[in-house]
């Protein structure tokens, strides 16, 4: 770790001693860790999974950020890259996968498809962006993206999770954090009796973001 | 003997360490064409690309979302070669442009000029259609990868202000492509002159 990011900017600090002494915030150290240890989840829809392959493999190299255990199991992935076209037969199998994942967790949204639906957005078997049923963190554009771009969308992600404050964050609170109900499959997907939790945790409040990232919007 | 596989191993590592090296010699020179560049063929040793740090070039026709080209004007306003003819719009597979015809206030003519055009990111699927039909040069694919986001919805829907870039920019990320229209153009300015 850069001498940078652990000292906290906004303490002043003097120049003799900024070698030998760093003063920081458990959550810029905490953050810190948890950012670079993130292990996504090793599951592929469509052809933006291929790209995710080319971004694992030597030549973009996941594991520069820490990245690089692409876990078959959601009980020890970090973050989901929900890579392809999300159908409606896939997607009670994702809400399944999302709750079984353990927290701390994100979703990468990654090409046009998943982000909001893509070329099949009006399609009849097609989900019109998996945001609709499980909270996105951060959508790649692209269609589909090259391995540079996943690469700046999980950069991108790293911020996000160095901007979080430990007690605002939701699930270091008290109480138990409700499963996302799974869609049943058929030509509706939503129960309407769970859209109100379905709602509540997909159209979220923003997270305030500390960080601006260049080229994107920031929340 | 047993053990002998590992050393093997190593040297085989230790062959790709020094290979960087001697690959990293011989590709010093800069502006070197993007195809005998390091690490795009027949490259030995390592071969990672530091991405943050070190960006690969992209070929010319990369092509990622569209943009429109403009040219700037004398007050720094921009004249949009798009002439909202709306070709674009009808020959794009996935139906993600939207654009409307600017009218004259006073007299209800419409002027060739677009008043809104936007472009949903979430749809394109960048194909390049829209580039390879307009008949004005006035859409082209941009390279442009880095557009996480951390929202969808309002900024995933590119407007005309977001699509615009001058057509420095154009020239700058396909220098053969503006080279050939340029050309193409004064060949057709010269046929009329002389007729």
């Amino acid at each position: 770790m850069a001498e940078n990011d652990l000292n906290k900017p906004e303490i002043d600090m003097p120049a003799e001693l900024r070698q030998q002494i760093a003063v920081t915030t458990l959550d810029r150290i905490y953050n810190w860790s948890r950012s670079n240890s993130l292990w996504p989840m090793m599951f592929g829809l469509a052809c933006c999974a291929i790209e995710m392959i080319c971004t694992a493999a030597s030549r973009y190299d996941l594991s520069r950020f820490g990245m690089e255990v692409m876990r078959p199991s959601p009980r020890q992935a970090d973050v989901m890259i929900v890579s392809g076209t999300v159908t409606k037969k896939m997607v009670p199998q994702i809400v399944r996968l999302y709750n079984q994942m353990s927290e701390p967790k994100y979703v990468i949204a990654m090409g046009a498809c998943a982000s909001g639906g893509g070329p099949f957005k009006e399609g009849y078997n097609v989900v019109p962006g998996v945001d609709k049923f499980i909270p996105v963190d951060v959508y790649v554009a692209g269609c589909p993206p090259t391995p540079q771009a996943l690469l700046h969308g999980l950069i991108t992600l790293q911020k996000k999770i160095e901007g979080e404050h430990i007690p605002n964050t939701r699930w270091y609170k008290k109480g138990e954090v409700e499963a996302i109900p799974v869609p049943i499959l058929g030509p509706d997907l939503f129960d309407p009796r769970n859209s109100e939790l379905i709602n509540s945790e997909t159209h979220k409040p923003l997270p305030v973001v500390e960080t601006i990232v260049e080229g994107g919007e920031t929340a | 003997m047993n053990g002998l596989g590992i050393f093997k191993g190593l040297l085989i590592t230790l062959k790709h360490f020094f290979d960087t090296y001697l690959a990293d010699f011989l590709h010093r020179q800069k502006n070197l064409p993007l195809e005998d560049k390091r690490g795009m063929v027949d490259s030995s040793g390592l071969f990672t690309v530091q991405y943050p740090e070190e960006v690969i070039e992209s070929p010319e026709e990369f092509r990622v979302v569209p943009f429109l080209v403009y040219e700037a004007g004398e007050n720094g306003e921009r004249n949009y070669r798009c002439t909202s003819c709306g070709i674009c719009s009808k020959v794009c597979p996935t139906q993600c442009i939207y654009i409307t015809r600017k009218k004259d206030p006073e007299t209800g003519k419409p002027i060739p000029s677009p008043e809104a055009f936007y472009i949903d990111t979430d749809k394109c699927m960048n194909c390049g259609f829209c580039a390879e039909f307009c008949p004005f040069d006035a859409i082209k694919m941009n390279h442009d990868f880095e557009m996480s986001t951390y929202v969808r919805g309002e900024t995933h829907i590119f407007n005309k202000e977001k699509l615009g870039k001058p057509v420095e920019y154009y020239a700058k990320i396909r220098p053969v492509n503006y080279a050939l229209e340029e050309a193409e153009k004064a060949a057709k300015a010269e046929k009329t002159t002389a007729a």
